[in-house]
């Protein structure tokens, strides 16, 4: 009896064979390639030549490439804060909805994700034009006397960052909260804390698991999302997404693109750590 | 676990490296000398052949042709490097990149002109450029350079060359390639120096009268620039011709200016790389291309200057008329190509990067 258990055990790995050649053929070897390079010089002409440099990371403390680090993580931070105060709501109320209903809600949620993102984006632009659908509309309604000028700013970009990631933040939350025990929201009623209080101390509580899954599938992305930058803000915010981009297409410096997208992947990893720590979980709450 | 790990790895190696020793020699035996093949495998970017161009030529040779897309000129060299170039017959890629593959040597097949009948059609302004002086391997396609247009109707100053656009009438109102080669040249020449400066004095001087222009970028954008000026979004333009002739002809009122400081200059050529497998079939599309009526109707489809000097009296009027692709030729021997400049790319890159931040 033992002994065809043991067997069996032992034969449960070859299942994973394939998941294990793809991971290691798509992924491992992609970024063993990816450090590698990263160490490697730039050849004058073209490529890579084989002599080892930490060059392409001493080069990120130049202030000018410096700060499109700065520059990116602010955006993320604005993006992750926007989102959150916006994603919140919507999740908790979603939640609460009948499950008919909830569905409904759900459906939209999820919708824009049947059109690639760029057509969507570009319908942002044709909204936000300065002959566009909303300064029509504002003219119209004689909120502003003349266009606002908002396609090609800042706020554009951060409104296209929201617009894009606002679901990431939505569906963690609602899956928290709609798991949530209420029995434990009422016991604190029944103990005399207020709706507010109660909210505070035992909902916000339970659901916080959720919310910092939000943070982390909206903070990693807007740090990625360069292709944002370059059509709603104009090319004239410069992320590290534009950065790596510019150096494989442009200034043909692979390597240093390389340790860009290796130090970018750090940060990423750092995040998920800190998840990891805070909510003592390895999954993230709702996607997985 | 670990055992099992290992055991894949040590798998996938051998799988990496017994295919690697496969399929390099079958390739190139298999593609070359079998004579008359009936592929032509083209390498070029999306849409950059007009589509009755493709058709004509399979109607009347029988050669079935594939098509494959690269996004941009480094991404075409990587492939040609991967593969040897064995792949494809016939590339379509940019002046610079071509001189890269030139100077690597072994990429490109030398060109037997006798074998193209067509040859003395080409326009020879366009030949013995830097990419290949002495035209062994290229045969120019199509050709384009830099133009500012503008909206007479909104912008209150006279153009005329690059250093107006610095002027501060034109606050917040031109949209500009997002190219950091072509605009920190545009400022070198409005300095009277060259698109290919390597001087870091002369750079350093570029890099704070470029960021002067800042207030004045509306916005910068890599495709349909055509657009942003056309929907009112900006009212001045500095953009390639091919962009410029969309926008002066949807919207005739537009001027367009050839910037009296000396303008820059591109020819995407075709290619035939060393190892291509349809070589007999590469020499007579090239030929097909170079036919004086095929190659009008390549240029007023792709909108770019027409290098084929036969094809003049096929070109329709919309064309020959369109300010953006019919430029004089005294105007074009002004110009001046943007050419690899070597190490200092670097410093290029980064005053693009400064540029670019807020």
């Amino acid at each position: 009896m033992k002994k065809t258990a043991r067997r069996k055990k032992d034969k449960a790995w070859t299942m994973a064979v394939p998941l294990y050649l793809f991971t290691i053929v798509f992924v491992v070897i992609p970024l063993i390639y990816i450090v590698v390079l990263s160490f490697l010089q730039k050849d004058v002409l073209w490529g890579v030549t084989n002599q080892f440099t930490l060059n392409n990371y001493a080069k990120m403390f130049d202030p000018v490439y410096g700060k499109t680090f700065l520059d990116s993580l602010k955006l993320a931070f604005a993006t992750t804060l926007i989102t959150t105060l916006m994603g919140y709501p919507f999740g908790y109320f979603m939640a609460r909805l009948a499950p008919n209903r909830r569905n409904f809600v759900m459906l939209l949620v999820v919708v824009p994700f049947w059109t690639n993102a760029l057509v969507r984006i570009y319908g942002w632009m044709i909204l936000l034009r300065t002959k566009g659908v909303l300064n029509q509309a504002l003219l119209a309604l004689g909120i502003v006397d003349e266009p606002i000028k908002i396609l090609y700013t800042y706020g554009a970009v951060l409104i296209g960052m929201v617009y894009s990631l606002l679901p990431f933040m939505i569906l963690p939350v609602y899956s928290s909260v709609e798991k949530m025990d209420w029995s434990l929201v009422e016991a604190a009623r029944d103990l005399g804390a207020g709706r507010i209080k109660a909210f505070f101390t035992v909902t916000l509580k339970l659901t916080l698991p959720g919310v910092l899954s939000g943070f982390v599938l909206v903070f990693v992305p807007s740090i990625g999302l360069f292709f944002l930058a370059d059509l709603l803000g104009g090319g004239k915010i410069m992320l590290v997404g534009n950065l790596i981009k510019n150096q494989l297409l442009q200034a043909r410096d692979w390597p240093f693109g390389a340790a860009l997208s290796v130090v970018l992947m750090l940060m990423t990893f750092l995040i998920i750590f800190l998840y990891r720590k805070l909510t003592h979980s390895k999954d993230l709450e709702g996607f997985f | 676990m670990k055992k099992v790990f290992a055991l894949i790895l040590a798998a996938v190696l051998a799988i990496g490296t017994l295919a690697g020793c496969g399929t390099d020699p079958a390739g190139s035996s298999a593609g070359q000398g079998e004579g008359q093949t009936k592929d032509l495998n083209i390498f070029t970017w999306d849409g950059y052949i007009p589509q009755d161009v493709l058709d004509g030529y399979t109607e009347q040779t029988g050669v079935k042709i594939n098509i494959s897309n690269f996004e941009s000129n480094e991404e075409m060299l990587t492939k040609l490097e991967a593969t040897g170039g064995g792949d494809y017959d016939i590339v379509i890629a940019s002046d610079y990149i071509i001189d890269i593959a030139r100077k690597k040597g072994g990429i490109m097949h030398e060109l037997d002109t006798s074998k193209i009948a067509n040859y003395n059609n080409i326009d020879a302004a366009f030949q013995g450029q830097f990419y290949d002086p002495d035209n062994q391997y290229t045969i120019p396609y199509a050709a384009g350079t830099p133009v500012i247009v503008y909206d007479p109707s909104l912008v209150d100053i006279d153009i005329q060359g690059y250093e107006d656009l610095w002027n501060p009438a034109l606050a917040d109102s031109i949209v500009a390639m997002d190219d950091g080669r072509n605009l920190i040249g545009m400022t070198l020449k409005s300095m009277g120096k060259s698109f290919n400066e390597t001087d870091e004095a002369v750079l350093e001087q570029a890099k704070n009268k470029l960021m002067e222009l800042k207030p004045n970028i509306r916005t910068l954008a890599v495709n349909q620039l055509q657009d942003v000026i056309l929907s009112g979004e900006a009212s001045v333009g500095y953009m390639f011709a091919s962009q410029a002739a969309m926008a002066v002809e949807a919207n005739p009122d537009l001027k367009v200016v050839y910037p009296k400081e000396g303008m820059g200059f591109g020819i995407d050529n075709i290619i035939v790389p060393a190892k291509a497998p349809n070589l007999e079939n590469a020499y007579s599309f090239i030929n097909y291309i170079l036919d004086p009526e095929v190659g009008a109707k390549i240029s007023s489809q792709i909108y770019y200057l027409c290098p084929n000097k036969a094809a003049a009296e096929f070109l329709p009027e919309s064309f020959t008329s369109n300010a953006a692709l019919f430029i004089p030729s005294e105007v074009l021997k002004n110009t001046e190509f943007i050419q690899d400049v070597g190490e200092t790319t670097a410093a290029y890159d980064k005053i693009w990067t400064e540029f670019k931040q807020q």
